[in-house]
């Protein structure tokens, strides 16, 4: 990879935003090209998309307030079913809300518990691992005895625990997720970079004067974000899963904010009678996981050179 | 590629599809429950001190013996939670005592609908206010044989009031012990005669009796707790076979059971062979499980499944009485909260009625002040706050607190009137109701859940406003009860172990003090009668609701029923 | 790999147990949540100095540094200590629940690896196809729903709908089962118990469904690009230069090269699915570790957590060290 000479003379983050648009731009069209020939990762992508604009423009496609109800109109079933009605198109909950309102404005609360904690979760990987694997020595044996012992931990129990002492709520189960999710990506991180410094671009760069901050930042990191960038996709669907699962034991977001995780686990004593109070966020989550794995897969097929389709 | 989509959809529509079909079984005429009245006998009143305000005229199933029916002779209870030990004295848990209630006996038992009864004790007497005489049945047996006498009895409550008996993990002191406090000593005073001393009068003491149970000396002594708790022994109608507490614990019929309280139910030995407790804490699943034909009765039904039960050919519902009355404590420590007229006005716009009949089906009753209406003391003069929003925004306009700009919210010191609920993921359902109508009231009320051991400090710091929990009340008795919720704190700090309103009224608290030792029932009633009424008025809370206790059975459950403390009595149940 | 490496790094495990066991203990002891309050519950009365006494009897009263010190000296001795809500020591309380939790675990990986495996080698035989796309994203269908809500949608359709299977539980009441190891499907084997093998089988079967799902999406893709790096290599080209049959070629020579990565996640798998079934122990009533520790956690049962995070800990190293192992197998030139 080369080296404009002009980019070495600009602030930190201007590099990184360069290298990802020169990234964009270098790749971008073959990127579309090579997407076209997987219509798996294309059709994902399209459903993410709607995910995303329906968390957006919720207020604009509901009438509803989501965190609002009567008892009166309490699980009333979807429009279609016997007794259902159009102005609750999903049904309504146990606490007479309706479920479509909420399942949109649910997607803002998923999407960002997702994006949240692994975004945390890959800058802290990411800079721990890159100096971890770069610098080596001392640092990077005190960080890895500590990757280590949060591993030892398993992931549920740790987020169970961090959130039971916490207290339910969003900005706690954000830092749940991150306490133990960062590790990965450091481990991630910190292997790769040990494997490209051996490469010969690195010593290029070492020769040519650069500062050991440039070359991780300028070199080495546009390198392995493809792998990183997988990696977090598929943790991205796992989170929101987690929310879900720690819903089920009370510690999950606070009512009524609308969470489909809580949704889920609210409406599971009731399948029997009003099946549409859990299965449609359930189906949701479903939907939305399910496509940005299958995204995360296609993007791995294109990106992975040695998957590279013949 | 459309193919490929379209299956997926297939498959998850699938999947739902076929959850609504087994969602909605088919309605049919079901009775709810079945009693079957043979003869009626008209209980006679066997308590020395002890009176219940009996709800209904008591009618009593009698048959000589229990004949055993052929069949599947294994009963399956799905037990709501995870009890905490095989020894009665080693734990403070209810569910504990729901099961070891069948291995284990009393002095005295208790009917959910008409109160105290003698088991183990043939008679008892109030020899002075501070001393009980219990004359014992003769020809008990234990389960290994052994008869037991005024000395097991005398062992198993010394195990209890003195310090460090319990020797196995670690020496240490029963935690049933403040269960009966005031029981000072127990003496012996023939094979068949024993005397508690009390450290001072104590009106609920036959009521408190009934939670501890009679462990055998001679066994106990030889094999340790450790030993006892890896098998247990007792007189029961039941003998241990083997189990683990949060799995399933299994019980065999003992056959020379001495036959069981005579005030209630069949006598002889149990009618089932086998019983088996399992812990199955998920509601869906125990649900699942009774509509599988897995377990027999389940406790603790979800109120939105009752119907569906009910409906279902071959399972039946019953409900009792609830002991878990359901409050929101107002730190009256706490502007706006310190002023009376605006607690009352919270009691006046929360629609109980409503939370009743949509969110509880109609199995819960609107309490009318601060005890539950099922206790023997409460006062039934007394009206729940009635839903009445008009007389609600006089009361605050009275405090200070309107609408000053007409924007439909409550205004208070020139903000908009607005406090947290704090609550816990139990009464969820409850607590977002109750939340969602303060706000259609105009108050800017947010809801807060918490994990209790968390909370409980800073509501004991007395930072939080509002507090939704519930407190049990099974004993039907005041004392604890009262003294744990109204009495005021009188050291440091005015917040204490159950008092989380900071309320301290100084004629209340001198009449809880003074219910707790008056032996005359009407002088009591009076007391407690003076309290209630000062209580209501003050409104430490906003006085919300008491669900009944639901449980479910397959129709094959014969001659069960429900009871308020959870106790699931087994020896009176057959199975077709 | 030679024994002395393997107790090497068995004992390499003891400083991360240690760790572990000293954060959770501080952890719990700074946060909100008393033991004691939580123990005693709302009936009756309870007075100062019984409070008082159970701290003591707990060393709650005592300040962190000498109740840490307390239980290193314990945990020198091989005492874990004794739960304070259950009156039981923890590892007696732990080795009852452990055997139904490894048992869950395995019936788990063998679901996920029987979904997995056909998934992961037919899809990348057939990359791009309309079968390779079908069957990863039914493979990915199972990590994409919560757990809990599987389960009981298995239990809705195949228990109360269909009963085909049981609800709850590991095993019937009256299968009789003679217990020995505590893997209720072992045992049934070794005491030739074939009703009991049945019924464990039956119990096994959805609690495995639910849990193991998740795994067969990450075990199947791992193995399909794992496949499809082989397939495109000069070995797998000179063995079919040399004529063999496409069968033989994916069977013989690749999926044995692919193995080596797979091991790999799956030893961490087992780490996760050991660690990470306490939702699913809940909804199928499976008498289980991940139970235990959830409720140890509410209950504030300062020692049962602590003991158990440590068992988690060697598991964790336990898994990797067999991992390890598998690896030097698979491939001799790996050298440890």
């Amino acid at each position: 990879m080369t080296t404009s000479t002009d980019i070495r003379t600009q602030p930190a983050w201007r590099y990184l935003l360069d290298i990802r648009l020169r990234l964009w731009r270098r790749n971008l069209a073959d990127f579309w090209a090579e997407l076209r020939k997987h219509p798996v990762a294309l059709i994902a992508g399209v459903v993410i998309l709607i995910y995303i604009l329906a968390a957006l423009f919720a207020p604009q496609i509901t009438a509803h307030d989501p965190e609002r109800g009567s008892l009166r109109q309490r699980l009333i079933p979807p429009a279609w079913e016997e007794g259902g009605s159009w102005t609750y198109p999903l049904g309504t909950d146990g606490q007479g809300r309706d479920i479509y309102t909420r399942i949109l404005f649910g997607a803002r609360v998923s999407l960002a518990v997702g994006l949240l904690s692994v975004g945390i979760s890959v800058i802290i990987g990411l800079a721990l691992g890159a100096a971890a694997g770069y610098y080596r020595g001392r640092l990077d044996s005190i960080l890895s005895r500590f990757a280590d012992l949060l591993m030892a931990f398993p992931f549920l129990i740790f987020a169970i625990g961090v959130m039971a002492f916490m207290g339910p709520g969003f900005t706690n189960l954000i830092l749940a997720l991150t306490f133990k999710g960062w590790v990965e990506f450091f481990r991630l991180a910190r292997g790769e970079v040990m494997a490209e410094k051996t490469r010969e671009y690195v010593e290029a760069a070492r020769v040519s004067g650069q500062s050991h901050t440039r070359i991780m930042l300028s070199e080495i990191t546009p390198n392995i974000m493809q792998s990183i960038f997988v990696l977090a996709t598929l943790r991205m669907g796992f989170m929101i899963v987690t929310e879900a699962s720690l819903s089920f034991l009370g510690l999950g977001i606070q009512p009524p904010t609308p969470a489909w995780g809580s949704m889920v686990a609210d409406g599971r004593n009731t399948l029997l009678n009003a099946w549409w109070v859990s299965t449609i966020p359930g189906l949701a989550i479903v939907f939305l996981v399910l496509a940005i794995n299958l995204f995360g897969e296609g993007l791995r097929d294109i990106l992975d050179p040695r998957l590279k389709i013949e | 590629m459309r193919t490929y989509r379209l299956l997926l959809i297939a498959i998850l529509l699938g999947v739902t599809l076929t959850l609504s079909a087994c969602a909605t079984p088919t309605p049919q005429v079901v009775k709810e429950t079945v009693v079957v009245k043979e003869t009626v006998v008209v209980k006679e009143e066997v308590q020395v001190e002890v009176t219940k305000v009996v709800e209904k005229e008591v009618e009593k199933v009698v048959e000589v013996t229990a004949t055993p029916v052929p069949g599947r002779q294994t009963l399956i209870v799905g037990l709501a939670g995870i009890p905490d030990s095989f020894d009665p004295a080693d734990h403070r848990s209810r569910l504990s005592e729901t099961v070891l209630r069948n291995m284990f006996d009393g002095l005295v038992t208790r009917d959910t609908t008409s109160g105290v009864h003698l088991e183990l004790a043939e008679s008892a007497t109030l020899v002075d206010p501070t001393t009980y005489e219990f004359k014992l049945r003769q020809g008990v047996k234990f389960h290994d044989g052994s008869e037991m006498t005024a000395d097991d009895v005398v062992f198993t409550f010394n195990r209890i009031i003195q310090e460090n008996m319990i020797e196995y993990p670690d020496p240490h002191t029963s935690p049933r012990k403040g269960l009966i406090a005031p029981l000072a000593s127990v003496e012996k005073v023939d094979d068949y005669t024993v005397r508690f001393i009390l450290s001072a009068p104590w009106p609920p003491a036959m009521q408190m009796f009934v939670h501890q149970q009679i462990v055998p000396k001679a066994y106990l002594e030889s094999v340790g707790t450790q030993g006892f708790v890896a098998h247990p022994i007792g007189v029961g109608p039941f003998k241990f076979v083997e189990g683990q507490l949060d799995d399933q614990i299994v019980m065999e019929r003992f056959a020379d059971y001495w036959g069981g309280a005579p005030d209630l139910g069949p006598s002889g030995p149990a009618c089932v062979s086998t019983a088996i407790f399992r812990v199955i804490p998920e509601a869906s699943t125990r649900v699942a499980a009774l509509l599988a034909g897995e377990v027999d009765i389940i406790q603790a039904v979800p109120p939105d499944l009752v119907d569906v039960l009910a409906q279902t050919p071959g399972i039946v519902v019953k409900t009792a009485a609830g002991t878990q009355p359901k409050w929101m404590e107002l730190n009256v420590n706490q502007a706006p909260l310190d002023n009376k007229l605006v607690r009352q006005a919270l009691n006046h716009l929360i629609d109980k009625e409503l939370i009743i009949e949509h969110l509880y089906g109609g199995r819960a009753a609107a309490l009318p002040g601060a005890l539950s209406p099922f206790n023997n003391f409460a006062d039934p003069s007394l009206q729940p706050y009635p839903y009445n929003p008009e007389r609600a925004a006089e009361l605050l306009a009275e405090a200070g607190i309107a609408d000053s700009d007409g924007d439909g919210k409550y205004e208070w010191n020139g903000a908009p009137w607005a406090f947290v609920v704090d609550s816990l993921e139990e009464h969820r359902a409850l607590a977002e109701a109750v939340v969602a109508q303060l706000q259609e009231a105009g108050i800017d009320a947010q809801l807060r859940l918490w994990e209790y051991s968390v909370v409980k400090p800073l509501l004991q710091a007395g930072e939080r406003s509002a507090y939704l929990d519930d407190w049990g009340d099974s004993a039907f008795d005041p004392v604890g009860h009262m003294e744990a919720k109204w009495h005021g704190v009188e050291a440091g700090s005015p917040y204490g172990r159950g008092n989380f309103s900071g309320y301290n009224n100084a004629r209340v608290n001198e009449l809880i003090k003074a219910g707790e030792t008056e032996t005359d029932v009407d002088a009591r009633h009076a007391l407690y009668n003076e309290a209630q009424a000062l209580i209501y008025d003050e409104a430490p809370a906003v006085f919300l609701i008491l669900p009944e206790e639901v449980e479910a059975s397959s129709a094959r459950v014969q001659n069960w029923e429900p009871a308020s403390d959870s106790r699931v009595n087994l020896h009176d149940v057959c199975l077709q | 790999m030679r024994l002395v490496k393997v107790i090497e790094r068995l004992l390499a495990a003891i400083p991360i147990m240690l760790g572990v066991a000293v954060i959770v203990f501080v952890f719990m002891r700074m946060t909100p949540g008393d033991p004691v309050d939580i123990m005693m519950g709302q009936g009756g009365t309870v007075s100062e100095g019984e409070v008082e006494r159970l701290r003591s009897e707990f060393n709650l009263d005592k300040p962190i540094h000498v109740q840490l010190g307390l239980f290193l000296s314990d945990l020198a001795r091989g005492d874990l200590g004794n739960s304070f809500t259950k009156q039981q020591p923890v590892a007696s309380l732990i080795g009852e629940r452990l055997p139904a939790t490894i048992e869950l675990a395995f019936g788990s990986l063998f679901i996920g690896l029987l979904i997995a495996f056909p998934i992961g080698i037919l899809s990348a035989v057939k990359q791009n196809s309309l079968l390779d796309r079908l069957s990863m994203g039914a493979a990915f269908l199972g990590i994409s729903m919560p757990s809990f809500w599987l389960g009981i949608i298995l239990i809705l359709i195949f228990s109360v709908k269909l009963h085909w299977l049981p609800v709850q539980g590991r095993i019937d009441y009256d299968a009789g089962l003679q217990t020995v190891t505590g893997l209720y499907m072992l045992d049934s084997i070794l005491t030739g118990n074939g009703p009991a093998l049945i019924s464990s089988l039956k119990h096994l079967i959805l609690p495995s469904i639910a849990l193991g799902s998740a795994v067969a999406a990450i075990v199947a893709r791992v193995l399909r690009s794992s496949l499809l790096e082989i397939l495109r290599s000069d070995y797998v080209k000179l063995a079919r230069a040399k004529g063999a049959g496409e069968t033989t070629v994916v069977m013989k020579h690749a999926v044995r090269n692919a193995l080596i990565p797979t091991v790999t996640v799956v030893g961490l798998q087992v780490g996760v699915l050991l660690g990470g079934n306490m939702i699913v122990e809940t909804v199928f009533s499976w008498p289980g570790l991940g139970r235990l520790v959830v409720e140890a956690i509410f209950n504030r049962d300062f020692p049962l957590v602590q003991g158990a995070v440590m068992v988690y800990a060697f598991i964790f190293v336990a898994a990797n060290l067999v991992v390890d192992v598998l690896y030097t197998y698979l491939n001799p030139k790996i050298e440890m």
